[in-house]
């Protein structure tokens, strides 16, 4: 009880300094979040350069439309669910600019086809284990290693990542359990089946 | 076939048990279910592997990462007050203005009135609300919007 207070204060708080676009308030969500924001949108897009500006972006959006948080939902969910859209919205751009084939509707569909270039994930691999995942990972749909990124790094819940994703809960489970499934070849003897 | 559908269901068991609460009965049938079942046991000691791993990983971003995004909403900050501002001062200077007109026709009524009773003529009503009246309060307004410009460092 007094945990959900605290934590209601807390957004309270980030709602009222956003609306006032309080620098020191922004400063400090920066500062909280920005490493977040950037392994998130990596995980959206597998570019490093890319995620960086878009994490940019990301936070001028948060300036410009600080007013429409209201403080009932985790600051960072919000923030998320920023970033995702502008992501997408970066992704059709870049795919019209190279193409004139005709883009799906669905916004989901934009991130199906969005890996491409050096891997991040291998930079980042601490373990051995986490070495053999990198390269699954750099081949899953970014769909997946999204909603596997909220749930075993954020540790979000199942009604937080769908909330983020704008999606239902069940898709979120089959989400995970995809990618799951697609990362345990990693481990599994001869294990080379392909990404989702 | 009785044993691939045992799978199945032990697997998503196994699954739902990784990824979100499961109830104290299925935990204990899963449990039991496993101890007996070497590949569910592999199963299970994959995902764990597989989730374990993927904690493993570890983003940082570039170093001045956040002191350039902290430069770059300062500047926006900026930007967008001083839009804030002009867009104030216009809109206080258009209603200043409105203000200036309908009190001007006010005015002006009031006085056509009274000149009717004092015998004055039209034109010299006319007149003496745009001398008096309607060419002050419009220079006040122009001078306010000057005077906060310059304040503001935008005349």
């Amino acid at each position: 009880m007094t945990l959900n207070t605290t934590a209601e204060t807390e957004t309270a708080k980030i709602a009222r300094g956003l609306r006032e676009r309080d620098m020191e308030l922004l400063a400090d969500l920066v500062e909280r979040s920005q490493r977040r924001l950037v392994r998130y949108l990596l995980y959206l897009i597998g570019r490093r350069d890319y995620a960086e500006d878009l994490a940019q972006e990301t936070w001028i959006r948060v300036l410009q439309r600080g007013s429409q948080y209201n403080g009932r939902q985790r600051f960072d969910l919000w923030l998320f669910a920023i970033a995702r859209n502008l992501a997408i919205d970066y992704l059709r751009k870049k795919r019209k600019a190279v193409q004139t084939a005709s883009l799906p509707d669905d916004r989901d569909e934009i991130l199906l086809v969005s890996s491409s270039g050096p891997s991040p994930f291998e930079a980042a691999a601490r373990s051995e284990d986490a070495i053999r995942l990198a390269g699954q990972l750099q081949i899953l749909s970014p769909l997946y290693r999204e909603a596997l990124l909220l749930r075993f790094q954020e540790d979000l819940s199942l009604a937080e990542i769908a909330q983020v994703l704008g999606a239902p809960v069940t898709t979120v489970t089959s989400r995970i359990y995809r990618g799951l499934a697609a990362l345990r070849s990693a481990f599994e003897e001869g294990g080379d089946s392909p990404g989702v | 076939m009785i044993r691939l559908e045992c799978d199945k269901r032990f697997r998503e068991l196994i699954d739902r048990s990784f990824v979100e609460e499961v109830s104290e009965g299925e935990r204990r049938l899963m449990h039991d279910h496993i101890r007996d079942c070497d590949g569910c046991k592999r199963y299970v000691e994959l995902t764990g592997r597989t989730i374990r791993g993927l904690r493993e990983f570890t983003f940082t971003s570039e170093p001045d990462s956040s002191a350039q995004v902290r430069e770059i909403l300062a500047h926006h900050t900026e930007t967008m007050r001083q839009h804030n501002v002009r867009f104030k001062i216009w809109a206080a200077f258009a209603v200043a203005l409105s203000m200036s007109f309908i009190g001007s026709a006010l005015v002006y009524q009031m006085v056509k009135y009274l000149a009717v009773r004092t015998h004055f003529d039209a034109a010299q009503v006319q007149a003496g609300v745009l001398v008096f009246w309607l060419l002050p309060s419009f220079c006040s307004a122009l001078c306010l919007l000057a005077a906060r410009g310059e304040n503001r460092g935008i005349a």
